[in-house]
């Protein structure tokens, strides 16, 4: 569990990070999978897939435990949402890649994601192909890309996300909305080529 | 950025702003000599629908999602024998079941592995066999079927049929299903049970989780890994007690029997007592025994009754409680013996209620006639009810034809469903007006209010309270309020085969609320197959008055007065006064207030000369109005004979009453035979009594004081006996088995009889009275004398019967003040003198020429 004296230490552990110690990382996972099992058991507990607005406040309170973002200085705090955001789409595209290749299982046939789970069928991106189509996108257009990254993978809301790029938040949303058919015009694409 | 994305971005924004069948004119338009332009817009657009929700939940709840399902997908994709395992459909404490394929046969499967942990169990491991085994030696189409056993690389996994649907504890979520549904699955249930212990094997395990329903409505049972085997099916030498181990609990807390919490043997009655559990929470929704620790949940299971079902779900229909009840008996001897006995009553219960659809046609009829539907539907539906009452009608004659009329019924006291209890003046007092009112029938004995009221807040089972009260027919029914509407729900049964011979619900708003007894009364005696005379169905439909606040205020003013207390009595006249204000010509109102006055001065909580004129003024303008209202001339018989000294006008007046409404023994029409010293009619009169109302303390209270007054003591004493056991703190047989063992000389046992009732009443006058009387006759002349002295100061506070004076003297053996005593009670018209005559406690006094004069005058001396 994250005692009261973590949260200083995530803090330092997410700028070593982002000063390219990548030994930071291995230190902040545990923690990231710490709280994502937590989510899980909630999520377990549920039993039913579609208690998006529960499992948001949970992540946001998940991030609050994370990082104390209270505590950081005020001109730091886009910046620290922003490092959020990159460290979390870094850890959970490893987390499903590995899930994915467990799955697939020692060369035998693959299985894809949504067959394997129906609960999950139709419901979930597969975040190891958004991933990559997001890197496409920064090609193209490099502040879409960061909305994604900052409200799909950090979970911020509008606003927030607005407050991190100092754009306004009618641009964010419509970032988001053209971002979100890019990618989803990349992703049916990669399925063509495969 | 390049400026083309900057123009993409530009024609999609604006594009997705228009209609969808807009866009098209203005991308052409937009994009004139740049196909490529156009298309890329359109690809972009082509994926709109799509994005709704995609990226929408974070990529958080996506990675825990997965960690979610990647924990229990272990084996997906995997192969496991000849099966190829497609996805993860469950997963316990036990067991992970997964859908499988049959790569020989081309059929899914369910495949039940015992988890990692578990295989080096042998215990478990020997459960997890010994649930093959069971569930293979069944057939059963509401068992699940198992195929296959094996084990692969140390992974043992059951094949199993797969079926689609869910568990029904997933079905029912917290909310009872409907009624069809309860009974259908209800019976598979109870069919595959009965299955399964025709075999010799106990499930041990019965609960929701372990109900499968599928999509098709069928219940399976699943999980037979705590059954036992009986000895026809143990195959293996392994003993049961070594798998359980002895008196070791198995089974889930919340559904298993007493006796499994116990520990002790147990048997298929185990499994109906688990399955009663189920059903109940089939029909509520909520657990029957619940508790967050299992000590609680035990406790329950071996102690407490769970909360009644009527309370949870009102809709209930009491013939399903009744079989839930049964089931859940506590003790296995009164439960369903067999499996097949509950699955008849579930199908006997089914099949009434498929045709109890009819009387909703019904009701959509009536609707479409009052609510003046549009000329067609009223139509419409007026064929259908046409149609319906045709049936109903057919159904009546071959009814009719059957059977002979059944001739006594008990109307149990209506469930208040509302959580208020402030509305339970509603439910007794429509219970009590339709008891009234089928009281007029001649041709039926009905139960007394007295008696009924005793089972009133008891969850009862009406067949047994039937055949106790030894009534061919038993009325039970709810009764629920909500904003100023009232439903009641309600039962005819046939004690004789237990058929429901009716059922009914019937929803009326608060001012239409006095059609609710009309209804059910008239209802009842058609379904009882009475023949009534003309006079006898008008006066059973009889409404008093169209004002339904009055209607209302009279019920209260019952419920209060019923409570046999002063202050009850004294918010009845209250009620029936406001009544009245409502509705000057409401006849019931002012016999009610009759009743409650002479009720105050019969106990002596008033002084009867204050109270007993407004009471035969009030029953006097009440026969005014309505001269058929029983209760006004019975209120005239009882104060004619305590206040009047009119024995010729009580008899008239009783007779009266009783003719209007024959089975009606709360009046004391005994009294006037009693008094009288006509000692064989007045116990003729308090045995047709008792058959009315046989638990109604008063009414086995007249009999023993009768037969006191008949100086039969010895049989006296034993009814006064039996009622202490009905109620042991009953006040009036205390007093009065008291007077009887004084008649015998038995004054040890007499005045701890009167010691308790002085300690049950609060040493009211009266209780002074007949202790200084023992006390005096006993020779305790000093303490007699005390509690003279403690009467005549209790005198200053409150009224005391002038009679009471002259109890005590009689039993110090001083004539003169008796006589003057009893002259002052004479002018007073002091309540028991009536009792002068026959009243063995007056012996000493017969003699004395002054005696018979008393009795001249007020009309006892032949």
């Amino acid at each position: 569990m994250l005692t009261q004296e973590q949260p200083r230490e995530v803090t330092q552990l997410l700028l070593a990070w982002n000063d390219g110690d990548e030994s930071a990382l291995e230190k902040l996972v545990p923690l990231v999978y710490h709280e994502l099992r937590h989510l899980a058991q909630r999520r377990m507990r549920l039993e039913r897939p579609d208690h998006t607005l529960q499992t948001t406040a949970l992540i946001n309170e998940a991030y609050l435990r994370l990082v104390d973002v209270h505590n950081v200085h005020w001109q730091n705090r886009a910046h620290f949402f922003a490092l959020c955001a990159r460290l979390m789409r870094r850890i959970l595209v490893d987390y499903a890649r590995t899930r994915h290749y467990a799955k697939r299982g020692g060369g035998a046939q693959a299985i894809s994601l949504d067959q394997s789970l129906p609960v999950a069928a139709g419901r979930s991106p597969d975040l190891v192909a958004v991933d990559e189509a997001l890197h496409a996108l920064a090609g193209v257009d490099a502040r879409k890309a960061q909305v994604v990254e900052l409200r799909f993978f950090g979970g911020l809301t509008v606003e927030e996300t607005a407050e991190v790029l100092k754009v306004s938040p009618e641009t964010v949303r419509r970032d988001w909305r053209l971002a979100k058919v890019w990618l989803l015009r990349e992703l049916s694409g990669v399925r063509q080529d495969a | 950025m390049p400026k083309r994305w900057s123009q993409v971005e530009e024609l999609y924004h604006s594009a997705a702003a228009l209609q969808p069948e807009e866009r098209d004119a203005f991308l052409q338009q937009a994009c004139v000599g740049d196909q490529a332009l156009r298309q890329e817009v359109e690809s972009l657009l082509a994926h709109e629908q799509q994005a709704e929700g995609f990226i929408e939940s974070p990529a958080a709840e996506v990675a825990a999602g997965l960690m979610a399902d990647g924990e229990q997908h272990s084996l997906v994709g995997r192969e496991v024998g000849h099966y190829r395992i497609v996805s993860l459909l469950g997963e316990g404490g036990m067991s992970v079941v997964y859908k499988a394929e049959d790569t020989r046969l081309h059929r899914f499967v369910a495949l039940k592995f015992l988890p990692g942990e578990m295989a080096h169990d042998a215990a478990a491991l020997e459960r997890f066999r010994r649930e093959a085994e069971a569930a293979s030696a069944l057939n059963h189409p509401n068992i699940c079927t198992v195929h296959d056993i094996g084990e692969q690389d140390g992974e043992h996994f059951i094949a199993m049929e797969f079926m689609e649907g869910k568990t029904l504890k997933r079905a029912i979520e917290g909310k009872p299903l409907p009624l069809e549904q309860v009974l259908d699955l209800g019976i598979q249930i109870a069919d595959g049970l009965d299955a399964a212990h025709a075999k010799d094997i106990i499930h041990r395990d019965i609960k929701p989780s372990n109900i499968f329903v599928t999509e098709r409505g069928h219940a399976k049972i699943l999980d037979f890994g705590l059954a036992k085997l009986g000895p026809q099916q143990r195959r293996s030498p392994v003993e049961t007690e070594s798998v359980t181990g002895p008196g070791m609990v198995m089974g889930t807390a919340e559904y298993m029997s007493p006796e499994q919490a116990l520990g002790e043997k147990v048997d298929a009655r185990t499994d109906l007592f688990s399955f009663g559990a189920v059903l109940y929470e089939m029909a509520t929704g909520q657990v029957a025994f619940g508790g967050n620790i299992p000590g609680v949940i035990l406790d329950a299971i071996l102690n407490k009754g769970p909360t009644p079902p009527a309370r949870l779900n009102p809709d209930l229909p009491p013939r399903l409680v009744r079989i839930i009840n049964q089931a859940l008996e506590k003790d296995r001897e009164r439960r369903y013996q067999t499996a097949s006995q509950l699955r008849a009553d579930l199908q006997r219960l089914k099949r009434d209620s498929d045709s109890g659809q009819i009387s909703a046609w019904q009701e959509i009829f009536r609707a479409g006639v009052r609510l003046n539907w549009p000329r067609s539907a009223a139509l419409a539906a007026g064929r259908i009810g046409l149609a319906v009452l045709l049936v109903l009608g057919a159904w009546f004659a071959a009814l009719r034809t059957r059977g002979p009329a059944i001739d006594s019924l008990a109307v149990l006291p209506f469930v208040n469903t509302s959580a208020d209890a402030s509305t339970d003046y509603l439910s007794d007092g429509i219970t009590e007006s339709v008891i009234n009112n089928l009281s007029q029938l001649p041709s039926l004995r009905v139960m007394a209010r007295g008696t009924v009221f005793r089972y009133k807040g008891k969850e009862n089972d009406p067949l047994k309270i039937g055949r106790d009260l030894h009534v061919r027919s038993v009325l039970s029914g709810r009764l629920a309020h909500r904003d100023n509407v009232v439903v009641v729900q309600a039962e005819l049964i046939d004690v004789g085969n237990g058929s429901r011979l009716w059922g009914g619900q019937y929803s009326r708003k608060m001012a239409d609320v006095f059609a609710l007894q009309e209804d059910l009364s008239s209802e009842i005696s058609e379904k009882l197959r009475l023949r009534l005379t003309g006079e006898e169905k008008q006066r059973l439909t009889k409404r008093y008055t169209e004002n339904a606040e009055a209607y209302q205020l009279y019920l209260k003013g019952r419920y209060f007065w019923n409570k046999g207390s002063e202050d009850g009595a004294k918010k009845g006249i209250e009620c029936f006064q406001q009544a009245i204000e409502k509705d000057p010509n409401y006849a019931p109102a002012y016999a009610g207030m009759a009743e409650a006055y002479n009720q105050l001065a019969a106990f002596a909580w008033l002084p009867p000369h204050e109270v007993v004129p407004k009471a035969k003024a009030a029953a006097l303008k009440a026969l005014e109005i309505d001269e058929q209202v029983a209760d006004a001339h019975a209120a005239l018989g009882y104060a004619s004979i305590i206040y009047d000294y009119d024995w010729p006008a009580a008899k008239k007046h009783y007779e009266r009453a009783l003719a209007l409404s024959p089975s009606s023994p709360q009046w004391s029409y005994s009294l006037y035979y009693s008094t009288l010293g006509l000692s064989n009619e007045a116990l003729a009169e308090d045995k047709h009594a008792l058959s009315l109302d046989p638990l109604s303390l008063l009414t086995n209270f007249r009999m023993g004081r009768d037969l006191y007054m008949a100086r039969r003591f010895d049989e006296a004493i034993e009814q006064f006996k039996k009622m202490l056991e009905m109620d042991p703190n009953a006040p009036l047989a205390h007093y009065q088995l008291g007077l009887a063992y004084a008649e015998k000389g038995m004054f040890r046992e007499a005045l701890s009889e009167l010691e308790k009732y002085a300690a049950l009443s609060r040493r009211t006058p009266l209780s002074l009275a007949f202790m200084g009387n023992v006390l005096a006759r006993s020779g305790e002349r000093t303490r007699a004398l005390q509690l003279l002295a403690e009467l005549k100061e209790a005198s200053k506070q409150r009224y005391v019967f002038p009679i009471s004076f002259a109890r005590i003297y009689v039993g110090l053996g001083d004539k003169e003040q008796a006589f003057a005593w009893l002259e002052k009670g004479y002018e007073e018209r002091a309540a028991p003198l009536f009792y002068l005559k026959v009243d063995p406690i007056w012996d000493p006094l017969r003699s004395d020429p002054r005696f018979n004069d008393l009795l001249r005058r007020i009309g006892l001396y032949p």
